[in-house]
């Protein structure tokens, strides 16, 4: 059974279609990545499995239940993205509320929120007003408390917005570890390396409309490129390799570094023997792959922005206007 | 359950964590010292029982059950309280009354028929009998003087005694005249007496022997009143039971109750807007709670805390008057519910207007605008029945009579709730007598069925509205 899953599931908001039609599956154990631009539906998305936000149309199901009803919500952890936490209460008195509405009992309780806010690295401050935290101790007290009542799915929307590198090092750590003891994460993320070092699974979200979705390793597949590097003053053969017919071409960026690519059906193995066979040390051999990023740069390039629009000058906007193209 | 008090706690936790809670506190626990800085002292037993008997020359007809006044205008019977000795938690005295001999009756003179005090036990026994307005009397006198002092007496029907005929008079009997005086000390001081007459006293002198219960501390008796533990004295001689009903009803269920709800509104209108703030509101309903629970508790939580903060206040300021003053009124303490309840008729505004606009400027300015209207719409149904009772009810046009009783019907009876509350406070702290003459009595008081019901159905409306709102709206 899935833990989330969607079928041609619709959000209008007036005449704009926020979704036009998204089915995801999320298998239990996953951690699951959705991206896209801003305004292209991925808060929308998680808001309509949590019931914040009513579909126009489709189906969602949580943990084989419709999404958004109460119990559903209780097997359910949320860190929503810019959220605000009532300014008066103490990181511990945050954690006992939530945990108190999630029906967590006072012994658990008791023991949980300095374990969770341990976890996540503000057990020292956990008896400080909330409106003395840094934007990143916010952030780690909001999946502490999506953590807190010990959820089956936990949904992260930019976990690690405002945290430091280290920080976000020790999320993915833990969004790893969580994954380990069998909880499934959905993940939002504007960090596309992020995404990519945890993610089991990536949607591309575009326009309210699912445009890619795979594996990593499916998304990012082989370039046929690779980069080669050789031993401290030995010249790499150009001409010998481009005679095997193989176009060759040195990395600007990376001195002393060659990137070969390959044409239909040819593989790098001649290219190594040749190096081998002439006495030369090879020192990297690096088969070029397609980021995460560069998958979605290419996805989203061309196609109109999210409710983001991209900056324009004032003669750009006087010249749509002046064909029409805008109202 | 947990969830409920959750919420409860978090409202009052987001309340406590600004300076105007505290503002409050202070302020009440300000007047709580005030108030514990009065000290009450009875006047002397001898000195007390002769003012109280003073009082005797009204009474009230049919045996105290009729609410017209019957009095003498010239004091006619001479009461004197003598040889006042402390008997158990009360007082024996000799009580004497020197009548007039011979009376005046509406039809005839007879200088044998009785004295003036078998006519006011006679009368007092009987129907009111012929009546005359307060005010139309006032207006006899004549002139704009008359004028004027109509407008100022209470509106009560008075009668003068004269319907006790001689043969009446001759009826009345020692048993009459015990029983006529004990509803006298009751109603004139909040005291029960045992009353025998004494023989010995030629008529129309009379003496009684009088054992009075409850020691100094009934409503009735004479106190010297001071403030600030004794650097102001307020009052040499007046009863204690009007001096409790003014801190009670005046200072505090007037004054202080329209501040308490004041800050009251003001505290508890950012409850709602704060949780429905975007950032906030995500991470409330994706807890397992429904949105109207949610809403409900949010609203139980404002109540709660309004309810504490009155709780503490008014409970303090009984506690005080009580161990000051020795006369413990617990109808008092009915201020604190009823009190809550009108904040709930606000509160149940603010909540709609909170979810509609998410803003607690809002929430509080039309909450402030709503009590104030309440209050004005009340003040002027009381006017206007005024008016229609008054010989000219023409001043004011049909249609205005019509608007504010319809006004006055579907909205929630906030003012009613006030005059409730100063009528329980009155009958807990005044004599009968205290409340009959200025009218008290007199007044057309709300039934407390149509205040609660109209008040309540207006709260559940409006929660359901919100509510309605809050499920339906994307957040």
């Amino acid at each position: 059974m899935a833990v989330i899953e969607t079928r041609d599931l619709r959000k209008t908001y007036g005449t704009l279609e926020a979704l036009k039609g998204v089915s995801i599956s999320v298998e239990p154990g996953q951690i699951y990545g959705l991206l896209g631009q801003n305004g292209a539906g991925k808060t929308t998305l998680i808001k309509i499995l949590l019931g914040i936000v009513r579909k126009t149309a489709g189906e969602a199901e949580l943990l084989g239940a419709p999404a958004g009803t109460v119990n559903v919500r209780r097997r359910v952890g949320y860190l929503p993205e810019d959220h605000q936490f009532p300014y008066y209460h103490t990181g511990r008195s945050l954690m006992d509320f939530y945990g108190q509405l999630y029906g967590v009992s006072p012994d658990d309780r008791k023991r949980k929120i300095p374990e969770a806010l341990e976890l996540v690295g503000i057990a020292g401050r956990m008896n400080s007003k909330i409106k003395t935290y840094s934007k990143g101790m916010k952030q780690r007290l909001g999946i502490a408390q999506a953590l807190l009542h010990d959820p089956d799915l936990i949904i992260l929307d930019e976990p690690t917005d405002g945290v430091d590198p280290m920080g976000r090092k020790e999320i993915r750590e833990l969004m790893a570890r969580l994954k380990d003891k069998g909880h499934t994460i959905f993940l939002n993320s504007h960090l596309l390396g992020e995404v990519e070092l945890v993610c089991d699974r990536v949607a591309i979200l575009q326009r309210g409309e699912v445009v890619r979705e795979g594996t990593v390793a499916e998304l990012t597949k082989a370039t046929d490129k690779f980069r080669l590097r050789l031993g401290e003053g030995q010249a790499f053969p150009t001409d010998v390799v481009a005679r095997l017919g193989y176009a060759v071409a040195p990395l600007a960026e990376r001195p002393g570094t060659f990137e070969v690519t390959l044409a239909s059906g040819q593989t790098i193995d001649p290219v190594v023997r040749l190096l081998v066979e002439g006495g030369l040390s090879l020192r990297e051999l690096v088969e070029k792959k397609e980021s995460l990023e560069d998958v979605f740069m290419k996805t989203v390039e061309g196609a109109e922005p999210g409710v983001d629009q991209k900056v324009r000058t004032v003669q750009q906007v006087q010249r749509v206007r002046a064909v029409g193209g805008e109202g | 359950m947990t969830q409920f008090v959750a919420i409860l706690k978090d409202s009052f936790r987001e309340a406590v964590d600004g300076f105007v809670i505290y503002a409050m506190l202070g302020l009440s626990a300000l007047v709580i010292l005030i108030v514990g800085s009065a000290s009450f002292e009875p006047v002397e037993p001898d000195k007390a029982f002769q003012s109280i008997a003073q009082r005797f020359n009204v009474h009230f007809p049919n045996k105290g059950a009729s609410r017209v006044v019957s009095a003498s205008l010239r004091n006619e019977n001479k009461y004197a309280a003598q040889d006042v000795a402390a008997a158990g938690d009360g007082y024996k005295l000799r009580l004497t009354v020197k009548a007039r001999s011979g009376t005046v009756t509406n039809d005839e003179h007879d200088p044998a028929g009785g004295d003036s005090f078998r006519k006011a036990v006679a009368a007092w026994a009987k129907p009111p009998g012929s009546t005359v307005k307060a005010a139309d009397l006032a207006k006899s006198f004549g002139g704009k003087k008359g004028e004027e002092a109509a407008q100022n007496v209470p509106d009560i029907e008075l009668s003068f005694e004269r319907n006790a005929t001689p043969e009446e008079q001759r009826a009345v009997t020692d048993a009459d005249m015990a029983e006529f005086l004990v509803a006298q000390f009751r109603t004139h001081a909040g005291t029960s007496a045992t009353v025998a007459r004494a023989a010995g006293v030629a008529e129309p002198e009379y003496a009684f022997d009088v054992t009075a219960a409850g020691g100094a501390a009934v409503r009735g008796w004479p106190h010297k009143m001071e403030m600030f533990f004794g650097a102001v004295t307020v009052s040499e001689g007046t009863n204690l039971g009007q001096v409790l009903w003014i801190i009670e009803d005046r200072i505090i269920n007037g004054l202080g109750a329209a501040v308490l709800l004041l800050i009251g509104v003001i505290i508890t209108a950012f409850f709602i807007p704060n949780m429905m703030r975007k950032g906030s509101i995500d991470l409330m309903l994706s807890k397992p709670i429904g949105r109207t629970q949610l809403l409900v508790y949010k609203y139980v939580g404002g109540l709660t805390f309004v309810f504490l903060v009155t709780a503490f206040t008014v409970g303090g300021i009984w506690l005080v008057l009580a161990a000051r003053s020795g006369y413990w009124d617990p109808g008092f303490l009915a201020v604190i519910p009823i009190l809550t309840f009108q904040f709930a008729i606000v509160y149940a505004l603010s909540a709609l207007v909170a979810v509609v606009t998410r803003s607690a400027i809002a929430a509080m300015v039309l909450s402030i605008g709503f009590m104030l209207f309440l209050y004005v719409i009340g003040q002027v149904k009381t006017l206007f029945d005024v008016f229609r009772a008054s010989p000219r009810p023409e001043r004011v046009p049909d249609w205005a009579y019509n608007l504010v009783d319809g006004l006055n019907n579907v909205m929630p009876r906030y003012k009613d709730l006030d005059k409730l509350t100063t009528k329980m406070i009155a009958d807990g702290t005044l004599t009968d007598a205290e409340r009959i003459v200025p009218g008290l009595t007199a007044i057309d008081y709300p039934s407390w069925g149509a205040t609660f019901g109209v008040s309540l159905a207006f709260i559940v409306l409006a929660l359901v509205l919100a509510s309605w709102r809050f499920r339906t709206r994307d957040q």
